[in-house]
């Protein structure tokens, strides 16, 4: 949003910010961020934008012309975006796209046929200059200039999202000019397919005025309000009946991501022994940048809507030499490999030297996957999530690090009564063969799994000078209290425990605290195994849940964050005796500490902004999976080593596949409903932070988000309706 | 009972190939029990794998003309009915009907095969055919007619476009496709290779078919952006080569590269969807002569290697094509190990000797399996033969010389040579998924 300008261009009657903002961003597969498909429209009140949604994106049978020009546009947009699939890529990329097209084109017999063409002989280079004679060419009234470029994006809406993240969302992601596409230069490069593969193009505005049947978007509304009313009647009966209980000094503290995937094993957890837990967005507060010591590569591990400020880098302590070895050992026989593979002549005896033992692997992969993961493991020898590792977290001012330690303790209130062990636990999730994998990971921390992040926080927090500044602040953290790091597996619900520099003294509390995570582990799996239609014993549901995160075939490892339908701000005694099925975001919050609202306005604009690009990625792939979601799995194509296709070449498909919200092809695993979200905090304090921040008053007064205060005067429900009145439920 | 055993032929050939098509269709199956679950039609579609294995067991073993011919039939019908397991979704029954129209074609070149080769010998015992030498010139037709019936169902150029807009289907179908069905050709040719064996201008013409087929299918896989394409591609070029094959006289040298490969693309195919975590190397380029020339001595260890292991005598007769592949092999992988220092020089000459003697082995082992057989016939060389190493060896040059010069401004000749290339090797237009809401899961 941050990087939007809303620039005029004076010679256009259009905007390309606006027209540009009607196709969401779609981020690479690499790190899939979950996005409101309808984020453009979200100025628009929800009922309106549904409608609108529909019009833009649900309408069937195009043109057939213009399908032809999809049909080249998407040809053309494989080649040059490739991120390395192809050996022999396309010639020119390094020139820009729009310069490398137009020197191609002339050759491409399927769209210019004959060697002289007029309209092409005579195009000037830059691309406004061939938008405006394009839409010349094609007779586009200046008044519809903007309708028209709209068409060019949304009859396309998955190529012209991820331009849209090329454009304005990549952030820190550094991307060579080989594969970036300006945003001028896609819809100048569609103007020009359009003008050469079909002039009379002015026909798509009937298609496009066309009425689609608005209908089906106000009974979609009706089936979400019943079931939106049914959902919050159930959850605020309950939470109203809650009372805070006297805290027993608990032997940990473990604090948890807000994900939905937190709820249930914290329930697991504190059912085992005195635990208190917490929830906190996942990067703990901390924008990093993470540096694999093994080649050199790093990422962002904190939310897309901020920017890495620290990089930091992270070694195995032990065996840094050995890794590093193994590691150049499996890179050199994938060179070997790849070396004779792609390339002429080599390939046909490749086939017949692995041919065999390719046969053997599928064989034990398909029927043993637990003995070809031990294979796999002990022959790489590598990345074992469980080694020691180090993290050098110098690159972070002192400043810098007593301000995230102070933030993350008040945003979560924690700063008296502390355990001996505080567990900050990120989660990652482990799956084969999964294209989707980085949709399970952490989406706090851009797709990515969340241990280093509990790493540097932990690191942080341990740091005397650190704990010294705090007492200034008036947190006392006692000597007797030591910070760790953790990692929640939420396919196979293990938490490692970063224990290595836990000093001796500390070390009895462990064993306890293992063992329950592990009876939590076996209650939780049994639980998720259940979800996915399997009932197992205690013992056998880890075991199955293991299975599944190690099967190639597994189209379903487990179920992410499908069913999520609220978060809820507040303290854990609220949820405490509760059963949320993991449906609920759980944000750690004490008003009291607060007076300001300060840090509820952080939570709502961060943590429950995230909350919400989930719920309604959710919920639109799970109402219209062809429109906004990606598909079934079992015709997926991927290319350009970025993106998702379904079969011999189509739309890129954003969103998240059919197998991730469906129980099969005809029923929804998920439920459609806007994300709601419960605060407990004075109404008065929410009336001012929603007043002040427009974001919040938008998706508010829009009804994108549904708001209810639990007031804690009385521990009574009230809604915030669209009109920002208060309605006792 | 004993009519019924006349129907079938049960020797090593069609044992291999049985158990190929078993091996890979009960993998796929279970494969499919956790990948396609949940899937509307998984109960057809598993009803349907396990006929098509049926039919395919029958098809390898049968020894009636007419058996061999339902059996060919009824196997492409299944395939096509898998193909189009998302029905409503109007590109993928197109893609099926394209390959049903292919396959259609295929079934009449064999229905005038057979029917030539019955008005021939008045024979419908396929073993007593192979048998029956003489010089009538509709054995010459028919040998012909399974020429165009082979390359139908292997895709082999111009019959190619099916395969190539076959990527629609399912990935298990893929599978089974590209590590069975596909293969048919291979098999056909060699079940009737004593009628190729006796004309030598024949085996030359699938030769040619087969390596002009297996430099396209090549030069395609390496332009293609997206996965499946690219393993498509790849098909298309191993089938060619495999035809080559049939066409150097080394029919068991076929029948073992159409099992290895078969295994080897099933498996790439089930793993695509991991397509986008695989990280891709860049071409090893040697920077200077010395790496290049030291890497060729590992290209001749590979070779010398091969023809050590696979007891070929090193003569100036067909094998050499063989040799040669694993020549170009050998080097190949000494060029990435000789890349930056030749202190390498031992490892590499050992990894290409492994190579060599791996794949030597495998044509050792098949032609001892295959020798009662006699499928292994080298022939003579030839023109066609020397052109065909030839354009293996200057392809192979030429992708070398192009990763060395490729930030060099390209040619005119080369951008249209890749627009044309990039085009011939698109999916038919009708199968492509212009328009989003075009695509239907159900």
């Amino acid at each position: 949003m941050t990087n939007h300008t809303n620039h005029m261009n004076s010679s256009h009657h259009f905007s390309t910010d606006h027209i540009w903002s009607k196709v969401p961003p779609f981020w690479p597969l690499r790190n899939l961020i979950a996005v409101n498909p309808l984020l453009g429209f979200d100025a628009l009140p929800f009922d309106t934008a549904l409608q609108q949604g529909h019009h833009y994106f649900q309408k069937k049978n195009i043109p057939e012309k213009m399908g032809i020009v999809n049909q080249v546009t998407i040809k053309w947009l494989q080649l040059f975006l490739d991120q390395g699939q192809a050996t022999i890529k396309m010639p020119l990329r390094d020139h820009g796209f729009l310069k490398a097209i137009c020197q191609l084109l002339p050759f491409d017999k399927k769209v210019i046929p004959t060697t002289q063409n007029s309209f092409f002989s005579t195009l000037p280079t830059a691309p406004e200059e061939i938008i405006e004679k394009s839409l010349a060419f094609l007779k586009i009234s200046s008044e519809a200039h903007e309708e028209f470029l709209t068409l060019m994006l949304t009859t396309l809406p998955g190529w012209a999202s991820y331009i849209n993240y090329l454009n304005y969302w990549k952030n820190d992601q550094h991307v060579p000019r080989e594969i970036d596409i300006p945003k001028d230069e896609y819809l100048a490069f569609r103007l020009l397919l359009t003008c050469l593969l079909w002039p009379e193009a002015k026909e798509l505005f009937l298609w496009g005025q066309h009425e689609s049947c608005s209908k089906e978007a106000e009974q979609t509304l009706q089936r979400v309000k019943t079931n939106e009313k049914n959902y919050r009647d159930n959850l605020v009966k309950k939470l109203s009946m809650q009372k805070e209980q006297e805290k027993l000094s608990p032997e940990a503290q473990l604090v948890f991501c807000i994900d939905v995937r937190s709820e249930p094993f914290r329930r697991a957890l504190e059912l085992q022994g005195n635990y208190e837990t917490f929830g906190f967005a996942g990067f703990f507060g901390i924008p990093l940048s993470i540096e694999n010591s093994l080649n050199g590569e790093h990422y962002s591990s904190c939310p897309v809507l901020l920017k890495a400020k620290h990089r930091i880098t992270e070694f195995p302590t032990s065996q840094h030499q050995a890794w590093k070895e193994g590691y150049q050992k499996l890179s050199l026989f994938k060179k070997l490999y790849q070396s004779v593979k792609y390339s002429f002549t080599s390939p046909f005896a490749l086939v017949e030297t692995l041919g065999s033992l390719t046969g053997f692997w599928m064989f034990l992969k398909t029927f043993f996957p637990d003995v070809a993961h031990y294979l796999k493991k002990h022959s790489t020898g590598l990345f074992e999530v469980s080694s020691p590792i180090a993290t050098i977290i110098d690159s972070i001012s002192f400043e810098d690090k007593c301000n995230y330690a102070a933030g993350a303790l008040r945003m979560i209130g924690l700063t008296q009564h502390f355990a001996p062990l505080v567990i900050f636990c990120g989660h990652g999730s482990e799956t084969q063969n999964n294209t989707y994998a980085s949709a399970l990971e952490c989406g706090a921390c851009g797709g990515r799994p969340g241990a280093p992040n509990a790493r540097a926080l932990a690191a942080i927090l341990n740091e005397p000078s650190v704990r010294k500044e705090l007492l200034s602040q008036n947190i006392t953290i006692p000597e007797t209290t030591y910070f760790l790091g953790a990692q929640h597996n939420t396919t196979t619900d293990e938490v490692v425990i970063y224990e290595h520099h836990l000093p001796e003294i500390f070390s009895h509390h462990l064993p306890t605290l293992k063992r329950d995570l592990q009876l939590a582990r076996a209650k939780n799996a049994q639980w998720r195994c259940e979800q996915l239609g399997r009932k197992y014993s205690l013992e056998k549901a880890p075991i199955h849940a293991i299975l599944r995160s190690r099967d190639w075939a597994q189209v379903r490892p487990e179920w992410g964050l499908a069913r999520n339908a609220a978060m809820v701000i507040g303290p854990r005694w609220l949820t405490k005796n509760l059963n949320l099925e993991g449906r609920t975001f759980l944000h750690s919050y004490n008003y009291k500490e607060d007076e300001k609202g300060a840090l509820l306005t952080g939570i709502l604009t961060a943590p429950l902004i995230v909350g919400y690009w989930i719920n309604m990625q959710y919920f639109f792939s799970t109402l219209d999976n062809v429109a906004y979601g990606a598909g079934s799995k079992v015709t997926k194509n991927i290319t350009g080593k970025m993106g998702v296709m379904q079969g011999n070449s189509s739309d890129l498909m954003n969103g998240l596949p059919l197998q991730s919200v469906y129980k099969n092809d005809k029923e929804p695993y998920h439920e459609l409903l806007r994300l709601l979200a419960v605060v407990h905090a004075p109404q008065e304090i929410i009336d001012r932070i929603v007043q002040q921040t427009p974001i919040l008053k938008k998706l508010f007064g829009n009804e994108w988000i549904k708001l209810v205060c639990m007031n804690p005067s009385n521990n009574k429900p009230y809604l915030l309706k669209k009109d920002f009145s208060w309605e006792a439920l | 009972m004993s009519l019924i055993l006349n129907l079938f032929y049960i020797d090593r050939l069609a044992g291999i190939m049985i158990s190929l098509v078993a091996f890979i269709g009960i993998l796929i199956l279970i494969f499919a029990r956790r990948y396609m679950d949940g899937d509307a039609k998984h109960g057809s579609f598993t009803l349907k794998l396990l006929s098509l294995v049926c039919v395919l067991a029958m098809l390898v073993s049968a020894n009636h003309l007419l058996v061999f011919f339902v059996a060919w039939g009824v196997s492409n019908f299944l395939l096509v009915k898998l193909m189009i397991h998302k029905s409503h979704w109007k590109q993928a029954y197109r893609s099926g009907s394209m390959a049903g129209r292919n396959f259609f074609l295929g079934l009449i070149f064999l229905g005038c095969a057979f029917f030539c080769l019955y008005q021939v010998s008045g024979e419908t015992s396929i073993q007593s055919i192979l048998k029956i030498s003489s010089s009538d010139l509709r054995i010459y037709f028919s040998a012909m007619f399974l020429i165009a019936a082979a390359m139908t169902q292997s895709a082999i150029w111009p019959f190619h476009r099916w395969l190539l807009s076959s990527l629609n289907s399912p990935t298990p179908v893929s599978a089974l496709m590209h590590a069975g069905l596909v293969n048919g050709g291979g098999f056909l040719l060699a079940r009737f290779a004593p009628l190729f064996l006796e004309r030598p201008s024949l085996l030359n013409l699938v030769f040619t078919l087969g390596i002009l087929t297996a430099f396209l299918g090549t030069l395609w896989k390496l332009m293609q952006p997206d996965v499946k394409k690219m393993l498509a591609c790849s098909t298309m070029g191993q089938m060619g080569f495999m035809m080559a094959q049939c066409g150097l006289g080394l029919f068991a040298a076929a029948i073992t590269h159409l099992c290895w490969h078969g295994l080897f693309k099933a498996y790439l195919f089930l793993s695509s969807p991991s397509a986008a975590q695989e990280k891709k190397y860049p071409f090893p380029v040697s920077k200077t002569w010395t790496g290049f020339l030291f890497s060729l001595f590992g290209g001749a260890a590979g070779a010398a290697s091969f023809v050590f292991a696979s007891h070929t005598p090193f003569s100036f007769d067909s094998t050499l094509i063989l040799v040669c592949v694993a020549f170009i092999a050998g080097t190949q992988l000494s060029m990435v190990l000789l890349q930056n220092c030749l202190k390498n020089f031992p490892k590499a000459i050992a990894v290409s000797t492994l190579l060599g003697g791996c794949y030597g082995l495998n044509i050792l082992v098949a032609e001892k399996f295959l020798a009662p057989l006699s499928l292994f016939q080298p022939q003579p060389m030839n023109p066609f033969y020397l052109v065909g190493l030839f354009v293996l060896i200057v392809s192979w040059l030429w992708i070398l010389r192009k990763s060395a010069t490729q930030h060099e401004e390209p040619s005119t000749f080369w951008l249209r040579s890749y627009v044309a290339n990039i085009n011939a090797s698109q999916p038919a237009a009708e199968t492509i998924t212009n328009f989003r809401n075009d695509y239907q899961y159900k």
